[in-house]
């Protein structure tokens, strides 16, 4: 698939190479030929604008040479009506121009000059031919002043009669003004060539190059590596006849236009070259213009090339991104897909259960109520099987509370009630219900609490209890009999001053798990076993409900686990401190500044110093007896409490007691801190002022102690309690719809000695309270979902009516809707208080006897 | 991050070029509507005149160059730019340069002259040139230049390099036929026979200018080396003794050459210098020839030959010894630019501009003061004009002019006049020089 991808990447990439380079190609192409076609044509118009110079030049020096044959002419003319021609020819000063005048007379063959010598024509050569204005020219020559020099001849005719020949010598310097200072700016060479002789006459000043002075034609030939013998025969042909050439020849290794130019009729010549980039200056700046538009248009090119392929490069990486995305989202739905699918099965597995769960115990029930049926009569028959049936149901019930957690829960319906609480009430209770069960299995329940720095926190102390009890229910179940379980509460480092950190473990070393389940062990509908096949019944989803609790809290939860060798839960928790200890003012106010505790368990001892700290009691620590009394015997009025734990090495009951006695003050308690149990000690707990504290130590449980000892409040409490709780002689309006629990409430107020009256839905309730006499009912028990009108509804509605027992009346929820905030919309309708269905009569007489005034 | 960077280059980059392509068409605004510019052309100039060598494509000319750089160095310093007039025979029938150097200084053609030795004892003793004795520079040139330019107590003419003439030997030749260089005359005729008798059909290459350098050497050995100069020259100049005397064994010495077929002197009588005894020098079928120093260090005469070169001094009977005509430059007393010429002189004969030409063309110096290396070739001419071992071939204080006069009576002896006859010409120049 890849390879298939990358060819046809190849596949596009290779025939877009061979598009750039085409369009690289045909863009060179057309660049080389314009720039061709410019340099042709700038060629073209040098050769014409050199031309032109050149005529220009011809031209002018044409115009100078007619002007001294005029000139000659006229001096001719003069000198015919002059008497002595001679004198004057003798007189004539030289001039820039004319460097020497001689003049023959007719018939002799020498004459006078203005130098003074003798003149002879032998010295000039006029076989050349040329002429100016029909005078004739002789060829050049070196004169007498060493420069080259040229003459012509003029007749000088008196009457008709040629009298005499009139010579002037020119100098060809004196052309060189009228030649450009500096040809195509001193970078052309140019000369003037005497055509016959082939010498070169006349180089302009300005000329520049020094080293090129050439003495003829072949000279200028072999200096400029001009040796092409065609090239030569032409030019040679050219001038034979008084043409002009213009030829294409490298100088000095640079390409330059070489030019032989006819002046007067070919006797004399203008030669020289011009470099072409001298003369195309401006096509070479043209051609590097387009070069530079090129250059700026192939790097636009380029960058259009790099945008393009970084603007696909994004583009692919996009779509890739968005395949990655789509195979994601494929993968998470089939993920859902397979979780439904594995949700489902679970839920059929666990409908499954539950139907062989509740059926089971609904089967005992049925099956109980049968026997009873038949053996009604036979009262220890009945009390066996109420007991079973009383057992299935509240293993029936169970399972509905945790089917019902669980999906309340998940449809986050859970509300945390944050309250304050202290651990020393959670220890307690999970005591309270765990040790019975593990007594019950012969197993040991041991409890820690270590490094706890504050035992009041605040939290949902009810979920807490939840989240324990469940986990130690389990360790139970899970553990065989005589096993261990490990309740440990450790305070862990502080994250926050504000906050306790505390971690909850709970270890047992029963049966244990398998790694594969302890990947799903917090997955709802899921257990150890298939419950089938288990002994242990469960509804598989307590340890769900734990970690969602958990969660909810914010903390953690761990396990680790062996097959056969045990299991360990570890739950870290954080819980706000309280910012004020109401308990505070109860340790001034009691007197107590000084405990002295005695436990050879130094971190047992700090932990008591820590909780203590905040109390502002100071406790004093002693390992043994023997220091404590030390410690007792230095000052031993000093303090109003003795901690002493049961553990001690050299403890001897009550002869420690009174030892200490002796030593302190006589109010002054002793509290035996205990595991279980007053074995060996109950003689000295006869001794006045002195209990015991179980372990492990709380100050709300010293505080505790210490109140029932002072007072010995508990058992008046426990009479009144018991006193209170009674429902006999009690007559209450209950609104139920169902029949059946109509009667069983009918029946259980009947046992207790109440009396009850029933009504259908809410709307009857009001009813049958606005027409009851005042004082008629003790209290009102109101189902919420009824027909008509709803509990709620007809709180409000009994609440509101105009009687002055409407807003006192107590009136108590007696709902299936067992949710927290079910109570709460009960609260809030205007009821007392809220239990929840089923009932359990020794908590209805609890709550009864707190809200209702017994009547006197 | 990365992408970010290279957006911001490829920004920078465009920007960058966007300015470069406005600013490069960018035209200059011009306050005038007027297109040309008016400027005078101010440039002063100065006439120079000197030989023109025929030169080959692209080969370097050292002496040229040498030249170049210091008349550049005036140019620059002066602002003045100096134009070039040149003349080379195109034959023996033509004028010669020094012919059309007398004439162009006659009639005032030019402002600065490269003059030969027989020039500048002309024109200086007919007023033609101005007295340079008043330059800065020449409190450091050394005696024998003064001394040879100097006409009627002035100063004429200052050369850039003493010109020292010797003997250009092929010293593989020489060493193929177990030869010692030759000291003496008759050294050096033997050297030729054994050449000759080798096939070596003309054993010494001359042109129809040096020859003469065999006659000073003999003439003059001993006037120069003898001790009494001064004493000797003024009896010549008095008439007391005869340049004759002097030239005789020289001219016989060259007549001998001749008759015995070591010169070919129908050749050398129309060869110009180097120009026609060269290529044969070069292509080794001539073991000999006369030239002058620099001509050792320059590729368009005998500065990169294919054989071991070695330049020593003309045979005398005092042994090997240089020949050295003074040449110089000289300013016109009438030139047009005559004070600008001055100025380029003294710049390019400053000790600055000597020691570049000096450096360039590894040539004596006139200066005292500036001192180069030179090639190994020349080290044996080297050795005798440190030695001060040498001949003048010009010496203006010689009332017969000496480099050009015999120059022209060698040519008479070429053309097959004899040695009496060549002795009587210079006794009709000294004659001539005593007003006779």
């Amino acid at each position: 698939m890849g390879e298939k991808r990358n060819r046809s990447k190849e596949d596009r990439g290779i025939p877009l190479l061979f598009s750039i380079i085409l369009v690289f190609c045909i863009l060179g192409a057309v660049v080389f030929s314009v720039a061709q076609k410019i340099s042709r044509e700038m060629a073209s118009s040098a050769i014409q604008n050199l031309s032109e110079s050149l005529d220009l030049m011809k031209g002018t020096i044409e115009a100078v040479l007619i002007k001294e044959a005029e000139f000659q002419k006229l001096m001719a003319q003069e000198i015919a009506t002059i008497k002595d021609p001679e004198e004057f020819i003798r007189s004539y000063e030289k001039n820039q121009t004319m460097v020497k005048i001689s003049m023959i007379p007719a018939g002799e063959t020498v004459g006078v000059s203005n130098t003074g010598e003798s003149f002879s024509e032998e010295e000039l050569d006029f076989s050349s031919g040329g002429s100016v204005e029909g005078l004739p020219v002789s060829q050049s020559y070196l004169n007498y002043m060493g420069t080259w020099a040229y003459s012509m001849k003029c007749p000088i005719i008196k009457n008709g009669q040629e009298i005499a020949t009139l010579y002037v010598e020119y100098i060809y310097d004196s052309l060189d003004e009228s030649l450009p200072n500096g040809f195509y700016n001193g970078r052309a060479m140019l000369y003037i060539m005497d055509a016959k002789s082939e010498r070169l006459v006349l180089k302009p000043k300005g000329m520049g190059q020094r080293d090129a002075g050439h003495l003829n034609l072949q000279d200028f030939y072999r200096a400029n590596n001009i040796m092409e013998e065609d090239l030569q025969a032409e030019v040679a042909e050219c001038v034979k006849n008084g043409k002009n050439i213009l030829f294409y020849h490298d100088i000095r290794k640079k390409d330059a236009l070489n030019y032989m130019w006819a002046v007067n009729d070919g006797t004399i010549y203008l030669i020289g070259y011009v470099p072409i980039e001298a003369i195309q200056q401006e096509g070479k700046t043209v051609n590097q213009n387009i070069l530079i538009v090129v250059g700026v248009m192939l790097i636009a090119f380029f960058l259009c090339c790099m945008l393009y392929y970084f603007n696909q490069r994004q583009q692919g990486r996009i779509r890739r991104e968005r395949e990655a995305e789509r195979e994601i989202h494929n993968r998470q739905l089939a993920e859902a897909l397979h979780a439904a699918q594995m949700a489902s099965n679970s839920k059929t597995m666990f409908l499954s259960n539950m139907s062989h769960d509740i059926r089971t115990p609904m089967n005992a029930v049925l099956g109980f109520t049968a026997l009873l049926a038949r053996d009604a009569e036979n009262p220890d028959k009945v009390r066996e099987y109420t007991k079973k049936i009383t057992a299935s149901g509240q293993h029936l019930l169970s399972l509905i509370n945790d089917i019902l957690d669980v999906s309340k829960i998940e449809s986050g319906k859970v509300v945390l009630t944050v309250e304050e609480f202290t651990l020393n009430d959670l220890v307690s209770s999970v005591d309270a219900i765990i040790r019975p069960m593990a007594g019950a299995k012969n197993q040991e329940f041991h409890v820690e609490v270590t490094g706890i720095k504050h035992e009041y926190l605040v939290g949902d102390e009810t979920r807490l209890n939840q989240i324990v009890i469940n986990l130690l229910s389990n360790a139970v179940k899970y553990t065989q009999e005589g096993g261990n379980i490990w309740f440990r509460i450790i305070g862990l480092k502080q994250r926050s001053s504000q906050f306790e950190h505390i971690r909850i473990e709970v270890e047992d070393d029963g049966y244990g798990m398998t790694p594969e389940y302890l990947t799903t062990i917090f997955d709802a509908f899921t257990r150890a076993e298939n419950s089938t096949t288990n002994k242990v019944q469960g509804t598989g989803l307590g340890m769900a409900i734990t970690k969602n609790i958990v969660e909810l809290m914010g903390g953690t939860i761990d396990v680790s686990s062996e097959i056969n060798k045990g299991s360990i839960f570890k739950v870290e928790l954080e819980f706000r401190i309280p910012e004020s200890l109401a308990d505070k003012s109860f340790w001034e106010k009691s007197g107590i500044s000084r405990i002295l505790a005695v436990n050879g368990n130094a971190g047992a001892c700090q932990g008591i110093q820590e909780l203590m700290k905040d109390m502002n009691v100071e406790v004093d620590v002693a390992p043994n007896v023997e220091e404590a009394m030390e410690a007792l015997l230095r000052g031993g009025s000093d303090y109003q409490v003795v901690l002493l734990d049961r553990n001690v090495p050299d403890l001897d009951g009550a002869g420690t007691v009174k030892k200490m006695r002796e030593e302190l003050p006589e109010e002054a308690l002793i509290l035996f801190l205990t595991d279980h149990g007053t074995e060996g000690i109950e003689e000295a707990l006869r001794i006045k002022n002195t209990g015991i504290l179980h372990k492990p130590f709380f100050v709300s449980a010293l505080k505790e102690s210490i109140l029932e000892m002072r007072s010995d409040l508990a058992k008046r409490d426990e009479l009144e309690e018991e006193e209170s709780s009674s429902l006999e002689g009690m007559h209450f309006l209950a609104a139920e719809d169902n029949e059946i629990n109509a009667e069983i409430l009918e029946e259980f107020l009947t046992i207790e000695g109440a009396g009850c009256e029933i009504v259908e839905n809410g709307q009857l309730a009001v009813e049958r309270f606005r027409n009851a006499a005042e004082g008629e009912f003790d209290a009102i028990l109101m189902d919420v979902q009824m027909p008509v009108m709803n509990g709620y509804e007809a709180t409000k509605a009994i609440r509101a009516l105009e009687r002055k027992d409407a807003a006192e009346i107590p009136i108590i929820a007696m709902t299936a809707n067992a949710f927290a905030e079910d109570e709460k919309a009960a609260l809030e309708a205007g009821m007392n208080v809220h239990l929840a269905k089923p009932i359990d009569v020794e908590l209805l007489k609890k709550v009864v006897s707190k809200y209702v005034k017994r009547r006197e | 991050m990365k992408r970010g960077s290279m957006k911001k280059w490829a920004a920078v980059c465009l920007a960058g070029i966007t300015i470069l392509v406005l600013a490069a068409c960018g035209g200059e605004e011009t306050g005038s509507r007027n297109l040309l510019n008016n400027e005078e052309d101010n440039e002063k100039t100065v006439n120079l005149f000197g030989p023109m060598e025929k030169t080959n494509p692209d080969a370097v000319n050292v002496a040229r160059s040498a030249f170049d750089l210091t008349i550049a160095m005036a140019e620059e310093e002066l602002g003045l730019r100096v134009e070039y007039n040149t003349y080379t025979a195109e034959n023996y029938e033509e004028k010669t340069y020094d012919d059309v150097t007398l004439d162009r200084a006659r009639n005032d053609m030019d402002d600065i002259y490269l003059l030969n030795p027989d020039t500048i004892e002309a024109l200086g003793s007919e007023g033609e040139l101005m007295d340079l004795s008043g330059l800065s520079c020449v409190e450091n040139l050394r005696d024998v230049v003064k001394t040879a330019n100097t006409v009627d107590g002035k100063l004429v003419a200052i050369p850039q390099e003493i010109v020292v003439y010797g003997l250009f030997i092929n010293k593989d030749m020489f060493d193929q036929y177990n030869l010692a260089l030759p000291e003496t005359p008759e050294d050096f005729l033997e050297c030729c026979r054994v050449f000759k008798e080798n096939g070596i059909e003309t054993p010494v290459g001359a042109n129809r200018w040096w020859l003469e350098l065999f006659v000073f050497a003999q003439a003059y050995a001993d006037l120069y080396n003898g001790g009494n100069t001064e004493a000797e020259i003024e009896a010549l100049n008095r008439g007391e003794s005869r340049y004759s005397d002097y030239m005789r064994p020289g001219f016989e010495f060259l007549q001998e050459m001749i008759d015995c077929g070591y010169i070919d002197a129908k050749a050398a009588y129309t060869y110009e210098a180097i120009e026609g005894e060269g290529p044969d020098f070069l292509a080794q079928k001539t073991p000999i020839v006369m030239a002058y120093w620099g001509a050792a260090n320059t590729e368009t005469a005998y500065g990169n030959p294919d054989f071991e070169l070695l330049v020593i001094g003309l045979p005398s009977s005092r042994g090997s010894m240089p020949v050295i005509p003074t040449t110089g430059y000289g300013v016109g007393a009438n030139a047009k630019h005559q004070q600008d010429a001055v100025d380029v002189l003294e710049i390019i004969l400053s000790d600055e501009a000597l020691q570049l030409y000096a450096e360039n063309n590894k040539v004596i110096s006139p200066s005292k003061n500036v001192e180069v290396d030179c090639i190994p070739a020349l080290e044996p001419l080297k050795d005798k004009v440190e030695e001060n071992v040498y001949v003048l071939g010009s010496n203006a204080g010689m009332k017969v002019e000496q480099w050009g006069n015999t120059c022209l009576i060698v040519r008479k002896l070429l053309n097959g006049a004899t040695v009496d006859e060549c002795m009587a010409e210079f006794d009709r120049l000294q004659d001539e020089s005593l007003g006779k």
